[in-house]
């Protein structure tokens, strides 16, 4: 639900994050940038994972077709980045429809599994690809200034986010949450389940795709090992359900928090860091397995015993 | 009357055991279709099989004339039919005014494209079943009675020309199964056919126009609900043989 407040709200956040660049020094923009990259993530796997239910471990794989689409147009063909990137995103939608139909017949854990494996076979498929550069990569043009990579990042960020807020009130979307909450009642409802999960995971791998394209010309260089890795799908799925999964804005505070802790206690801790964002992580699941935004959906109210309810449910 | 519904033939094995053997009946335009028998005779597996969620090992299934025993359970739901859970599926995440709103936005011919009008309809059909005052509480907080009440609501808003009720009424006290009989009585005032599996046999015989006694998944009687109630073979399935 969209309140007044909450897009004036929304419109004034979004238009502090657009004059970052202008106000803050180059560090803090590479670390919004990425940030952002990281947030679209986790706004992208909301969609099949937070309101779909179906968590997906392959969408780090969109996010490197995405990558490995762009750098080949541009590195391969000449390119310019703008047909590049859609390349990238054309052939991450191709793959999820490939790969969802058969996939997404796999209920729960099993889905998990089988998505899992996806990116272990990607490493191996790409680094035997001479187009993609074998496994040393490729090296993509360059571009200087940090302010276009952030710019882009927080539009892709602000679209991905668009989408979600459609998705949260529409037929559609209601249709995936039916899903979610039980599949069989959906379909007896109505709701042709197999070509909406194809949707949301097409959805999802679209925008991962787009945020893997900006990040490999971003950084200039792609991989397989970065470009596959499975620990961006899991800080993903942590972001996400941190914040609140199946909500609007719950992967995006998320995300924010979670890399803004993180990079904290990189900088204050160095060693222990990981360590810490461990036991963050933990307490946020154990305390509050809705997320963040559920806490100020009861706003008004809010007391210990929400938190001592949730240790129950937990049978803690 | 029209036949609504034809059931042709049919038969549904899982491994070994067949749940439902060869079993025939027809459905008219407006009746209430009575389907009794003692528990494990394949009653909610007749149903599952009309709405979908499996698929027979041989046999027919006529909607208004056309064969359905092959499509998808969405399919069938934008056809007409709707149907509740013996095992209540409400869904637990949405309040109960979203969960009958997913009715409204899909079942028959796909339902309506709007949010917000499909709230109103739900709203709507909360009120018919009489749940209008829980509208805003989550679906899983509710007690079992409301549960079968929010099941009813859910299924009615897809507008279905078939309602299959799943032993609706079972749990319910006097009093509740009462205001329940009446909802199915107005429910088919609106032209719905209703198949009603129950055990609530008070209720099967003030609403059925016929019924059809199912036995270790065959059919082994169908006709007035007087008559068949004192059928013999129908009194054995329910209390066994007397052995003297």
């Amino acid at each position: 639900m969209m309140r007044p407040i909450g897009s004036i709200a929304f419109v004034a956040m979004l238009l502090a994050l657009v004059l970052v660049p202008w106000l803050s020094p180059p560090a803090l923009i590479q670390f919004g940038t990425t940030t952002l990259l990281l947030a679209t993530l986790a706004q992208s796997w909301n969609i099949i994972g937070g309101y779909t239910g179906y968590a997906s471990f392959g969408n780090s794989v969109f996010y490197g077709i995405g990558g490995y689409g762009t750098a080949i147009a541009m590195v391969q063909f000449g390119l310019p980045f703008g047909v590049g990137i859609l390349v990238g995103a054309v052939l991450a939608v191709i793959f999820a429809l490939l790969l969802g139909l058969p996939v997404l017949r796999l209920r729960g854990h099993y889905f998990a599994i089988a998505t899992l494996a996806l990116a272990e076979a990607m490493t191996g498929v790409v680094s035997n690809l001479d187009i993609a550069g074998r496994n040393i990569g490729l090296v993509l043009p360059l571009r200087k200034g940090d302010a276009f990579f952030y710019e882009l990042s927080l539009g892709l960020l602000a679209l991905a986010t668009l989408t979600v807020f459609w998705i949260s009130r529409s037929r559609f979307g209601f249709g995936l949450i039916a899903i979610r909450e039980d599949e069989d009642a959906a379909g007896v409802m109505g709701v042709n389940t197999t070509l909406y999960k194809a949707l949301a995971f097409l959805l999802a791998g679209f925008f991962s795709a787009l945020a893997g394209g900006i990040h490999a010309y971003w950084i200039t260089f792609i991989d397989p090992l970065s470009a596959f890795d499975i620990t961006l799908n899991v800080m993903m799925i942590i972001m996400a359900i941190f914040g609140g999964a199946g909500t609007v804005f719950g992967p995006l505070v998320g995300a924010i928090l979670l890399a803004s802790i993180s990079e904290l206690l990189a900088t204050e801790i160095t060693g222990m860091a990981s360590l810490f964002f461990g036991l963050v992580i933990v307490v946020a699941v154990v305390f509050m397995p809705r997320g963040l935004t559920d806490l100020t959906r009861r706003f008004p109210g809010l007391g210990w015993r929400y938190f001592r309810e949730n240790l129950r449910l937990h049978r803690l | 009357m029209q036949t609504i519904l034809a059931v042709d033939r049919l038969t549904k094995r899982f491994g070994g055991l067949i749940a439902v053997d060869d079993v025939s009946f027809e459905l008219l335009e407006g009746e209430i279709l009575g389907l009794i028998g003692p528990n494990g005779a394949g009653k909610t597996t007749v149903v599952s099989l009309i709405s979908g969620t499996i698929t027979p090992s041989t046999g027919k299934v006529l909607f208004q004339g056309a064969p359905i025993a092959h499509l998808p359970a969405f399919r069938r739901s934008r056809l007409g039919i709707g149907r509740t859970f013996q095992l209540m599926k409400p869904f637990p995440g949405l309040n109960v005014l979203d969960n009958v709103a997913v009715g409204a936005l899909f079942g028959t011919g796909g339902g309506k494209s709007q949010l917000r009008e499909a709230r109103e309809d739900a709203a709507k059909w909360l009120a018919f079943v009489g749940l209008g005052h829980r509208e805003r509480q989550r679906a899983d907080e509710l007690g079992g009675p409301d549960r079968k009440r929010l099941e009813l609501a859910k299924a009615l808003a897809m507008n279905p020309r078939l309602l299959l009720l799943d032993e609706v009424m079972a749990g319910l006290h006097h009093g509740e199964i009462d205001e329940v009989v009446s909802v199915i009585r107005k429910v088919q005032s609106r032209g719905i056919t209703v198949l009603l599996i129950e055990h609530v046999m008070k209720a099967i015989q003030s609403l059925s126009d016929r019924v059809l006694v199912l036995h270790h998944g065959t059919k082994i009687a169908e006709g007035a609900p007087q008559a068949v109630l004192n059928d013999p073979k129908v009194v054995d399935a329910y209390l066994g043989t007397r052995r003297v």
